[in-house]
């Protein structure tokens, strides 16, 4: 891999660890590990990548775990997978995923908590900048952990997407006359609250519409109009 | 945008409106595009005058158009100069929109127009004298007053635009270009408009229309019978010395004592798609924003809907503040409203931006109205079918309007990584997405997958869904009556009571359904 570091890094020592009291397989192995540095390995890539039995690797690996100088982490590209990282490393977004995952796994628990908070404050300044979602969000200590600007702003973006809220540039007139005209602002969405559906549209509120079948569907087919089991149901006065 | 279903829904329709044998002779045309009598004869397999009688049938109801198209070069040779019918596949789905045109007459006019209105619908095309004719035989009272009132009546009508003079029999249409010959012999697959080019349809019904000057006017003997005060108004009629003057420049008008019986009138389509257009525009509007603003839109609207040349024109004409207040306060609504609450109205229909503001002045942004609407309308469909996730990945591909990689829509979207290939995957195999794939060479992860909203071939996707969604409808409401006759054992009161219901939401929904057809298709 690209992170692959050159001898130099190979031969580091840990800083206070003591790896005399190691065997020299366990060496072998806990090198590789710490040359990975915050990417870490699969225990599937150290196999292919050192020359021991894979019994020896595997006990040299719960060995260097009992000793505390690797742990094991969720690598999100592939989360059945064994994945190692030396212990004085913290993994990187790329095998964590980043803020919004723990344990391999988004934290959708989390993100939808911050989802309605923004909205919350948005709501309650009508017109927000993401400073000013970004300064609200920090005082009412919602989230333990500080949020930056950035994070934040992928917070909205998906309120955008989930049609909750809009993205408008401020006219610098009426509701935004205390923000600089051209700069980004949100909106809450018209009429409904947080949460709500978006309006059902017409095709979305017939059987046809979202019928998965409606491509095999022909008026004197097996599948039919006449003998349609949707239509059974949404007939059944 | 002819679709396939599209086609099957016009068949379906003229099938129950004339029959099997003029519905196979309009497939025919709709199917293989413009033809001579004789060829429709070839493919149909029925006899000439069966064609003839079907096609006199379509031409009556303004489905079909003939023209006569003359090739380069072909002086002298009669069968080149043969005429040629098109289906005219909008005016045929316009069938099933009758019942809401005469609901715009009836909230426009009087009762005595919309009988008349009701009339034209009915019988495709007719003179004023057939028009007065059958007002006699449905009353008794004297024959003058009857005349005065349908003359009066259609004064009204024309005066609105919701009728015009029926288009030329037989346009002659001189040197085809290289679309056209491409366009003669297209197949449904590849039969859609290409934007900006003009189709032979249209080269042929602009050939037919008449001018503008002569569309809507009326030719009479006398001044016509309504009060002198509002004469003034009925800028439709005209009195024959006038219009002889107009003859000299109007070779296309008949001898003028005759007008009476020989013009053929029709109900002007145009001008009723217009207004459900303008509909639909102040529906979208109270959908997210309040009063004050559907009052202003709704104003915006009534001012400029006579400058507006074509349907699918994309802004009105910009107005001034004044002349936008001007209008608010002639509506009821309007009366108390402020100066500046017009103006509060305008800021907040800048964002969503349905209104552009320039120079002080204001201008309705109808091609973004429409462009919003179809895009809610697409999403909601995804919604219901993939579910919420589906939903953000869509709108961001829908919005990003390029290439994106799985793991950026991942991120942005805020949905697992193995499930957003998953969904993405699905979304491509009933085409709502469009997808490449990029193989990099020596990395490790050599293939990545970029998709993208293809919206021109996904809005004609949908289309056909809706068309096709329409037909089923149709069938099933057919399927119903069918079966009532065979559910003898319910009780009575039961059976008709359900057939009700069923009706009711199975045709509620089609006419709601044809609006979103309006939209993707009309508008
Ligand atoms: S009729 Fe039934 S099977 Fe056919 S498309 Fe509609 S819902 Fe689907």
């Amino acid at each position: 891999m690209s992170r692959l570091q050159g001898p130099n890094a190979l031969k580091r020592k840990r800083p206070g660890a003591t790896s005399d009291s190691l065997t020299e397989h366990e060496r072998i192995v806990h090198d590789v590990i710490q040359g990975k540095q915050d990417m870490g390995i699969s225990q599937r890539d150290m196999k292919r990548e050192i020359n021991l039995p894979d019994n020896l690797v595997t006990k040299c690996l719960k060995s260097l775990l009992a000793k505390n100088l690797i742990k094991e982490v969720k690598n999100i590209q592939n989360r059945g997978r064994k994945h190692f990282i030396s212990a004085e490393f913290e993994p990187s977004n790329e095998i964590t995923g980043g803020a919004w995952y723990v344990e391999g796994s988004l934290d959708t628990e989390y993100i939808n908590v911050l989802k309605e908070q923004c909205w919350r404050k948005i709501y309650g300044l009508k017109v927000a900048t993401l400073e000013g979602v970004t300064d609200a969000i920090k005082r009412s200590n919602v989230s333990q952990i500080e949020l930056s600007k950035q994070q934040i702003e992928e917070i909205v973006k998906a309120l955008v997407l989930d049609n909750e809220v809009m993205e408008v540039k401020s006219s610098g007139t009426g509701e935004f006359a205390s923000i600089p005209v051209g700069k980004v602002c949100y909106k809450c969405i018209g009429k409904r609250g947080y949460g709500g559906e978006p309006k059902v549209g017409t095709m979305a509120s017939i059987p046809c519409g979202v019928c998965p079948q409606i491509s095999h569907c022909t008026p004197d087919g097996i599948i039919s109009p006449k003998t349609c089991v949707y239509y059974k149901k949404w007939l059944d006065f | 945008m002819v679709t396939q279903h599209g086609i099957k829904y016009a068949v379906l329709l003229i099938t129950t409106h004339f029959g099997d044998l003029v519905a196979k002779v309009c497939e025919c045309l709709l199917r293989k595009g413009p033809l001579t009598l004789q060829a429709i004869v070839r493919f149909t397999e029925l006899t000439s005058s069966q064609v003839k009688n079907s096609l006199l049938v379509l031409i009556q109801h303004n489905c079909v158009q003939a023209f006569i198209l003359e090739q380069p070069g072909s002086h002298g040779d009669g069968a080149k100069l043969n005429s040629q019918y098109i289906a005219l596949f909008n005016n045929i789905i316009h069938r099933w929109r009758f019942p809401k045109f005469l609901t715009i007459v009836s909230q426009k006019l009087d009762k005595q127009c919309v009988e008349l209105i009701e009339a034209l619908l009915l019988h495709g095309r007719l003179t004023l004298k057939q028009m007065s004719d059958r007002a006699k035989s449905a009353q008794n009272e004297g024959d003058d007053v009857i005349l005065d009132a349908v003359r009066e009546a259609f004064i009204k009508l024309l005066n609105a635009h919701f009728v015009e003079r029926c288009p030329a029999a037989e346009p002659v249409l001189t040197k085809p270009t290289e679309e056209e010959t491409s366009a003669r012999k297209r197949v449904p697959k590849s039969a859609k408009i290409l934007e900006g080019k003009e189709t032979l349809e249209q080269r042929v019904l602009e050939a037919a229309t008449p001018s503008e000057a002569l569309r809507f006017l009326l030719v009479t003997r006398t001044e016509p019978a309504a009060d002198g005060g509002k004469d003034e108004n009925n800028s439709s009629s005209m009195t024959v010395g006038k219009k002889r003057k107009l003859d000299a420049l109007e070779s296309e008008t008949e001898g003028e004592a005759t007008d009476e019986q020989v013009v053929l009138w029709r109900a002007n389509f145009e001008e009723f798609i217009r207004r459900l257009r303008h509909k639909a525009f102040i529906e979208n509007v109270r959908a997210c924003l309040d009063d004050g603003a559907v009052i202003v839109i709704s104003a915006m609207l009534e001012a400029t809907r006579t400058a507006e040349k074509k349907v699918k024109t994309e802004n009105s004409v910009p107005l001034s503040l004044n002349s936008i207040y001007e209008e608010v306060i002639k509506s009821e609504e309007g009366r108390n409203i402020t100066f500046d609450r017009v103006r509060a109205s305008l800021v907040q229909l800048s964002c969503p931006p349905f209104v552009k503001a320039v120079n002080e002045s204001y201008s309705i942004d109808f091609k973004k109205i429409i462009e919003l609407a179809q895009n809610d309308e697409v999403e909601s469909i995804v919604l219901k079918r993939y579910g919420r996730d589906a939903y953000r990945m869509f709108r961001l591909l829908s919005s990003t309007a390029r290439l994106l990689e799985t793991d950026k829509i991942a991120d942005t979207a805020f949905v697992e990584k193995k499930d957003t290939t998953k969904i993405l995957y699905k979304l491509w195999k009933d085409d709502y997405l469009h997808m490449e794939k990029l193989q990099l060479t020596g990395a490790r992860q050599s293939q990545f997958l970029l998709w993208k909203v293809n919206k021109n071939t996904l809005w004609e996707h949908v289309l056909d869904e809706m068309f096709h969604a329409a037909l089923n409808l149709s069938l099933r409401v057919a399927h119903e009556l069918e079966q009532e006759k065979e559910l003898l054992n319910l009780p009575q009161d039961k059976r008709v009571n359900r057939l009700r219901k069923v009706r009711l939401l199975l045709e509620s929904s089609q006419m709601k359904l044809d609006d979103a057809i309006m939209l993707f298709h009309d508008f």
